[in-house]
């Protein structure tokens, strides 16, 4: 059985497989044909002329051709409701859950790191508006942390162009942004209000105290570009920030299985999620 | 009509050619197989679609045979009921009576013939097609 | 006014690191303290002592990951002895750590692949697909002719079909023939050379 760029079923396998030793990405059978298009995109971009010379070049990481390969997956990518179905996870199960290990009057913290350019935490804070019933009762504090200052900068003006909002409907971006001119749009002030940015490393040891303990945490297409001892070091933080009981939500093609034992795996409807244990048992 | 109707095989290692020889036995067998590196790998592959069996070798990192075995019975069904076969290097009887424990329902000993475990698997789950 | 109710009161910390130290107090401390000494090479003898008594798994990886982290012939010399231990998650935890510490790792391979424990001589050939080909191919190169468990050679196997040379094809080859009542050994074989042999650089490239 001969694929997309000319290799066998094996092959392909094989790819997966040295992908995931090194990286943590997992793919599932959903995203196979996506996979072997960018493997496709990969050797005509290489001048690759056969697969086991792409494979070659990936193993040894010539030129770089490992982050290459996973920015294919995840380069240009950040936009508003990006990966929702985690948003439904999270305003369907992960916060009724959270509810019922919390003290009255506690809020809810919610932590989007990295964040990049904001559009993950931004999002959360719409997403929650316009579709978790209690968003009223609870205080919730949600934080966008990245390690790169200028995007925090840029997360705190809240502008973006027409690519950023495509997968949000023409009323929410009418009732949160304001638009400033022919291809931008601003985050309305009352919702910049309503995110903190703040700088942070997460893969140094203990960096990340600061910032307290979360009820949810995304971190979403940022440990595959780690390195091994560094993945480790930032699960590790990931944990420590996380409230006994609370949940990690890691990207479409990531997987805590590589990187650390820490967490345990749950599945909801919309989502398969990392819990960190302690807390009420969970269903 | 069903997408297919074949039987689904999980088969958990973390080394690519113990998949491989399982995969080869199974497939031409008749049964759909998917793998999986390790214990923890194994489970998020199960939470996303269940199989009606799951080989799994007893070392592997992140989580071991057992672990994951324990950790399998004690999910919500189907999960917890999806048969067992571990496949060990060890074969003195403590090593049986932990797999047993564990929640293993048959246990084989490296090195397996492929024939072998294809008629194990078909004892256990019935056959591939 | 913000959308969203926030609050202005601080956020909860999680626990104070404690005075315990790494082998006393609550795991939540024993953890806090484990982490914490990942900053300074003169904590790996501590560190060493805490892994042989903890039995907190998630403390046992911190403490793993502050001796990677501190990546010293010391650290290297605290995580060897656990690729011994009965707990196959141990095991993982020490093999991973090493992994994270290529280049100290190495020195001590041919020790490891002398060692009685045939776990442990398995465990070295996942360490060796890190090393420049020609340093594998010697050093499995010598398993293959001599090793005497199958599973051990298998796991040599799967490293050179992954990652070996055509230099290695008539080692695997005598290999095939020392065990030639292995099904899965001789299959091995076959796919690892297969792959090997197929292995051609491209013309123009």
């Amino acid at each position: 059985m001969v694929n997309e760029a000319g290799e066998t079923d094996e092959e392909f396998r094989r790819l997966c497989d040295f992908l995931y030793r090194r990286t943590g990405m997992l793919f599932s059978d959903s995203k196979r044909y996506f996979v072997q298009r960018r493997i496709a995109d990969r050797m005509a971009a290489t001048g690759s002329s056969s697969f086991a010379s792409y494979f070659s070049r990936l193993r040894s990481d010539v030129d770089g051709e490992i982050e290459r390969f996973i920015n294919a997956f995840t380069v240009n990518e950040t936009y508003f409701y990006r990966e929702d179905h985690q948003f439904r996870c999270l305003s369907n199960d992960l916060l009724t859950r959270r509810l019922n290990s919390k003290l009255p009057g506690a809020p809810i913290r919610i932590w989007s790191a990295p964040c990049a350019t904001g559009e993950e935490p931004y999002s959360i804070a719409i997403w929650l508006l316009e579709n978790w019933p209690q968003v009223d009762a609870y205080d919730v504090e949600i934080i966008g942390s990245d390690i790169d200052t200028a995007v925090l900068e840029a997360a705190r003006a809240g502008q973006y162009g027409r690519r950023a909002l495509m997968r949000l409907p023409a009323e929410l971006v009418e009732k949160y942004f304001v638009q400033t001119g022919p291809e931008s749009w601003r985050i309305i002030d009352e919702l910049r209000e309503s995110v903190r940015f703040t700088p942070v490393n997460l893969s140094v040891p203990g960096e990340t105290k600061g910032h307290g303990v979360f009820d949810v945490i995304f971190c979403r297409n940022v440990l595959i570009y780690f390195d091994p001892a560094s993945r480790r070091v930032a699960a590790e933080n990931l944990f420590e920030n996380l409230a006994p009981g609370g949940y990690l939500c890691l990207g479409h093609t990531e997987s805590m299985s590589r990187i650390s034992p820490l967490f345990e795996v749950r599945r909801y409807a919309d989502a398969i999620v990392y819990q960190k244990p302690g807390g009420r048992a969970d269903g | 009509m069903a997408e297919d109707a074949r039987k689904r095989v999980l088969v958990v290692d973390d080394a690519g050619l113990v998949r491989l020889y399982y995969r080869e036995a199974l497939e031409s067998a008749g049964y759909e197989v998917d793998e999986a590196l390790n214990g923890l790998e194994a489970l998020e592959k199960l939470l996303l679609a269940p199989a009606d069996l799951v080989v799994v070798d007893v070392n592997m990192p992140q989580m071991d045979g057992f672990t994951f075995l324990k950790t399998l019975r004690r999910q919500a069904p189907p999960l917890c009921a999806i048969p067992a076969l571990v496949i060990s290097t060890e074969a003195g009887p403590q090593d049986l009576a932990a797999a047993q424990a564990a929640g293993a329902n048959f246990y084989l000993v490296k090195p397996v013939r492929q024939a072998v475990l294809a008629e194990y698997v078909a004892l256990m789950c019935g056959a591939g097609a | 006014m913000p959308l969203i109710r926030t609050t202005s009161s601080k956020p909860t910390e999680p626990p104070a690191p404690s005075r315990a130290g790494l082998t006393s107090g609550s795991s939540e401390e024993r953890w806090t303290a484990a982490r914490a000494a990942g900053g300074s090479a003169q904590n790996v003898a501590a560190l060493g002592v805490a892994l042989t008594q903890e039995q907190d798994p998630r403390v046992r990886e911190a403490i793993f990951t502050s001796l990677a982290l501190i990546n010293t012939d010391e650290s290297v010399e605290a995580v060897l002895p656990h690729l011994r231990s009965d707990d196959a998650q141990v095991r993982a935890a020490a093999l991973d750590a090493l992994r994270a510490m290529p280049e100290r790792t190495a020195g001590h391979l041919p020790a490891l692949f002398a060692d009685a424990d045939g776990d442990v001589r398995l465990l070295a050939c996942e360490l060796c697909r890190t090393l420049p080909l020609a340093e594998m191919h010697a050093m499995l190169g010598v398993l293959l002719a001599n090793e005497h468990e199958a599973n051990v050679c298998a796991a040599a196997v799967d490293v050179l079909a992954d990652c070996g040379g055509e230099e290695i094809l008539p080692a695997l080859a005598q290999c095939a023939r020392r065990f030639i009542s292995d099904p899965f050994l001789t299959f091995s074989i076959k796919i690892a050379s297969q792959r090997i042999a197929s292995q051609r650089p491209d013309r123009g490239e």
